[in-house]
C-alpha cells in the first residue's frame, strides 16, 4: 500500500510542484494551506507523512507540527521550507520533525528525505 | 547613534552573500544562471528614494522580519520580466501570482539565511505578500517615511533571460543598530585589509545624523552639477537620481556597465580626497558636446568635443564639491580633467583601483542627470576617501 501523504503549504505553486513529484509513488490524502488546516486534515485523514512548510499564515508549520505530535506522537513530519537558517531548523527538529528539505528542491532530494523518515 | 562604517561594510558583505544564496536558489528553481551584480547600502531620505524609483513598474513579494533582525524585505521583478520568469517555472505559466509569490519567498529565505546564521538566532519571516507596484511603492513601508534610512539593495542578473530583479531590505533600528555601530558587527573576511569588526571602531564611527546630512549634501551637489550643464549647453536638465550608497568598491565598475562612455575623471585633494567621474553614454556625450560647440564637430567625439567635455567636467566638478567643502568646513580642490572614452567599467576601474589600495568599501555618490531637448544622460560617481570623510563628518557633528 502506498505511503499516504498530507501536503501543507500556503503556496498553490509549491503544492502543485510537490504533488507532481509525489503522485504515482505516494497517495496524496490532502492539501492544507495553513497550519490550522494541516492539524485538522491530519486528524481527518491520519496520513503516514506530512510535508510541512514552516512559514504559513494563521499558524506556522512549527506550531502545527508541535500540535500534531502532541496528539499523535507517532506522526511523521518533514519540513519543506525556503528558510535554511540553523536556528529555524533546530526549532523544527525540536518540535519533532523527522527531517527537512530546503526549497527549491529536486525530486531526488524529496524522495531521499521521505526514504529516511518513513 | 554612531555608525561604524567598517561594520556597515561587513553588513554589506552579509547582504551580498545573502543575495548570492538567493541567486543560487533561483538558479535551481528556474534552470537559468543568475549572478549577483551589485549589493549596496543606501543612506537616503524618503524623498530621494521616491525620485530614484519613479517610473519603475514592479511585481514581487514582501515579508516582515521579526526575531534576530526586524524590518522588512522585498523582492521585486521588473514587471516586463515576469512572463519570462513564469515560462521557466514548472507549471508557472498557469500559476501566475502563486508562482511569483513562492519564487520570492524562496529567494528571500535564502537571502536571510546568512544574516540569521551569523547572528546565531532565527529570523522569522511572515508569509509573503504579493504586490504589483509603481515607482517607490515597491520599497518597504518605512523607507519613504524615513528621514534617512539604510536600505540594502542587491541586483541580480540572469545570463540567458530577462530575469533581473532586486532585493531590498530595510532593517529597523534596535538589533540592526547593534550591527552597524559595531557591537555585533560581522568579522572581516580573511585578507580584507582595512575591514574589521570591533577593532578600531572608534576611528571609523560617524554620527548617523552627519551621514544623513552628507546624503543631502550629495543631492545638492548633483543639482549644482545639473545647473552647470544647463548653463553651458542651454539645455534644460534635471537630476533623476542622487544617492549616497555604501558599496564594495570592486562592484562599482560592473555597475557602470559595459556600454561605451565618454567623460572626465578627476582626483580630489583636501578633506575628503578621492575621485570623481562624470560619464556620459557615448551617444549622449556626442550630443552634449555638439550642443556646446558653435559648429558641428568633424568627429562626434574628436578633439573639439573632448575639449568641450573637459570644460563641462571642470564646471560640474566644482559645482559638485563646493557644497561639500562649505558644509564640511574644509577645502577641496580637484585635478585638471582627464578625458576618458572607453567602456564604462574600464573608464572607472583605474579610480577604483587607486582607492582600493586604501579601502575595500566606499561611499559612492551616484547621480543621474538628464537633459531635455536632446536625449542625454550623465552619471556622476564620487568616491571619497572613507577615513577622511569620516573625520570631516565627525567634525560636522561637533560644530
Amino acid at each position: 500500500m502506498a505511503t499516504r501523504v498530507l501536503i501543507a503549504d500556503d503556496s498553490e505553486f509549491m503544492r502543485n510542484l510537490l504533488r507532481e513529484i509525489l503522485e504515482g509513488e505516494f497517495e496524496i490524502v490532502g492539501e492544507a494551506e495553513n497550519g490550522v488546516e494541516a492539524v485538522n486534515m491530519y486528524e481527518e485523514h491520519g496520513p503516514d507523512l506530512v510535508m510541512m512548510d514552516i512559514v504559513m499564515p494563521i499558524r506556522d508549520g512549527i506550531e502545527a507540527t508541535t500540535e500534531i505530535l502532541e496528539a499523535n506522537p507517532e506522526a511523521t513530519v518533514i519540513m519543506c521550507t525556503s528558510v535554511g537558517q540553523e536556528e529555524k531548523m533546530k526549532a523544527a527538529i525540536k518540535a519533532g520533525a523527522e527531517g527537512y528539505i530546503t526549497k527549491p528542491f529536486q525530486k531526488p532530494n524529496v524522495l531521499d528525505a521521505i526514504g529516511s523518515a518513513v | 547613534m554612531r555608525v561604524d562604517v567598517r561594520a556597515l561594510g561587513a553588513c554589506n558583505r552579509l547582504a551580498e552573500r545573502g543575495a548570492g544564496q538567493a541567486a543560487g536558489a533561483l538558479t535551481d528553481l528556474t534552470g537559468t544562471d543568475l549572478s549577483v551584480e551589485v549589493t549596496g547600502a543606501s543612506v537616503a531620505s524618503g524623498e530621494d528614494l521616491a525620485e530614484a524609483f519613479a517610473g519603475r513598474e514592479s511585481i514581487g513579494v514582501s515579508v516582515d522580519l521579526r526575531g534576530g533582525l526586524e524590518g522588512e524585505a522585498v523582492l521585486a521583478f521588473d514587471a516586463d520580466n515576469v512572463d519570462a520568469l513564469l515560462s521557466l517555472l514548472p507549471g508557472g505559466a498557469s500559476m501566475g501570482r502563486s508562482a511569483v509569490t513562492e519564487v520570492g519567498n524562496i529567494a528571500l529565505g535564502g537571502f536571510l539565511d546568512g544574516w540569521a546564521n551569523y547572528l546565531g538566532t532565527a529570523i522569522d519571516m511572515t508569509p509573503p505578500r504579493y504586490f504589483e507596484a509603481d515607482g517607490a511603492a515597491v520599497l518597504p513601508d518605512g523607507a519613504l517615511a524615513g528621514d534617512g534610512v539604510f536600505l540594502f539593495e542587491s541586483r541580480l542578473d540572469a545570463t540567458t533571460a530577462d530575469l533581473d530583479f532586486s532585493i531590498y531590505m530595510l532593517p529597523d533600528s534596535g538589533k540592526f543598530r547593534d550591527l552597524v555601530v559595531g557591537k555585533t558587527a560581522p568579522a572581516a573576511a580573511p585578507g580584507a585589509d582595512g575591514e574589521a569588526g570591533n577593532d578600531g571602531a572608534d576611528s571609523t564611527a560617524v554620527p548617523y545624523e552627519s551621514l544623513s546630512t552628507f546624503a543631502s549634501l550629495a543631492k545638492r551637489g548633483s543639482a549644482n552639477a545639473a545647473d552647470n550643464i544647463a548653463m553651458m549647453t542651454g539645455l534644460t536638465t534635471s537630476v533623476d537620481v542622487s544617492r549616497l550608497r555604501f558599496v564594495p568598491l570592486a562592484d562599482v565598475p560592473a555597475e557602470v556597465g559595459v556600454e561605451p562612455h565618454a567623460g572626465t575623471v578627476f582626483e580630489l585633494q583636501g578633506e575628503p580626497s578621492g575621485y570623481l567621474a562624470i560619464l556620459f553614454e557615448e551617444e549622449s556625450a556626442a550630443k552634449i558636446a555638439a550642443s556646446m560647440l558653435p559648429t558641428e564637430p568633424d568627429e562626434p567625439l574628436g578633439g573639439m568635443a573632448e575639449n568641450a567635455l573637459c570644460e563641462l567636467g571642470n564646471v560640474m566638478t566644482s559645482g559638485f564639491i563646493d557644497g561639500w567643502a562649505n558644509v564640511l568646513g574644509t577645502s577641496i580642490t580637484h585635478s585638471p580633467p582627464e578625458f576618458v572614452h572607453d567602456i564604462g567599467s574600464a573608464a572607472i576601474s583605474p579610480l577604483v583601483a587607486k582607492l582600493s589600495q586604501r579601502q575595500d568599501y566606499g561611499f559612492v555618490i551616484d547621480a543621474a542627470i538628464r537633459t531635455e531637448g536632446v536625449q542625454a544622460r550623465c552619471d556622476v560617481y564620487a568616491l571619497p576617501d572613507e577615513r577622511e570623510l569620516t573625520r570631516a563628518l565627525d567634525r560636522l557633528s561637533e560644530s
